[in-house]
């Protein structure tokens, strides 16, 4: 009874598509669950209508909307409305894809590193390249700060350097590690009920409460869920606001 | 609790980035150990730095520009 609390996680391929360097490209379960979370929030904003009196799910449709654009305006002002696409397909996917992942037997997309990392690396590239095309290479200034002596400054540009790289790497592993240690500690909680249960009656009496636990968990991944898509949008907002306004 | 998530992940995501630099480092360049100690240094300075700048006690780098 006792599952292995790392084990809904495991890649599993589905079918190869073909093979590029002698790397093996497939289709896994990691890429299935990513293909349904874009078929769901394509079915959630094309096939929900366009009535003047919204329905249930057109009103889904259109308060996600409004959120993430209220969001921008508030964190990067009205010109951060450029960005909106990308910010809103960013909150769509990660929100989709965490909360198909609370349902039991499913494959939580975001729990692998790479899946977050690529995300957060492609926020910090186009922040990146808008703040040298807005800046040029006055860019450069941010590694060097006023002030310091000399025989100090190469040290500190080297950390200056370091800094402004760790940026999608706290941006990725946030969401990452949320859910990851979510998901095993639910895990965790529900085989307890499991191994209880095969002890006797003395067994179900005392899964009461891990079983109640499980029930009470869930509902925080949901919310976890939520807020972790709703931190990594925010953070997106503040990163496209410092390219967007310097020295603000 | 959500700040400080934030802080603690900024201070892990400097010394995470900063091992994986020094061991890149030294996988390409055969400098083993040194990349790795200097790196690893340097990344937890940097950590800080970027815990300290989330928390608003040190000024933000693109108030330089």
């Amino acid at each position: 009874m006792a599952a292995d609390p790392i084990q809904q996680f495991a890649l599993k391929k589905i079918f190869t598509i073909g093979q590029i360097g002698g790397q093996e490209i497939a289709i896994t379960n990691s890429s299935a669950y990513m293909f349904l979370s874009v078929a769901v929030i394509s079915l959630l904003m094309l096939g929900t209508g366009r009535q003047l009196i919204p329905g249930r799910m057109q009103s889904v449709a259109e308060l996600s909307y409004e959120f993430v654009a209220s969001t921008i305006r508030s964190t990067a002002g009205a010109e951060g409305m450029k960005f909106f696409p990308l910010v809103f397909s960013l909150f769509m996917f990660i929100c989709i894809s965490n909360v198909i992942g609370v349902i039991p037997y499913t494959f939580t997309v975001s729990s692998h590193l790479i899946v977050t990392f690529g995300l957060a690396l492609l926020v910090f590239c186009i922040v990146l390249i808008y703040g040298f095309y807005k800046n040029g290479l006055k860019f450069f200034k941010l590694f060097v700060p006023s002030g310091v002596p000399l025989y100090i400054l190469p040290l500190v540009v080297v950390v200056e350097v370091i800094s402004f790289f760790l940026k999608p790497v706290s941006h990725s592993v946030r969401l990452f590690a949320n859910m990851l240690a979510g998901h095993i500690a639910l895990k965790v909680f529900a085989s307890f009920v499991g191994m209880l249960g095969a002890i006797g009656f003395v067994g179900w009496v005392g899964a009461i409460l891990p079983l109640g636990l499980t029930v009470a968990l869930t509902a925080l991944e949901l919310l976890v869920a939520f807020l972790q898509a709703y931190v990594f949008t925010i953070l997106t907002c503040i990163y496209l606001n410092d390219a967007i306004h310097p020295g603000h | 609790m959500a700040t400080g998530l934030r802080l603690s992940s900024e201070l892990v995501a400097g010394v995470l980035g900063g091992a994986a630099l020094g061991w890149g480092f030294d996988r390409l360049l055969s400098t083993s150990p040194w990349g790795l100690i200097v790196f690893l240094l340097l990344g937890f300075a940097a950590g800080v730095i970027n815990v300290m700048r989330t928390a608003g006690v040190m000024a933000k780098q693109n108030e330089r520009l």
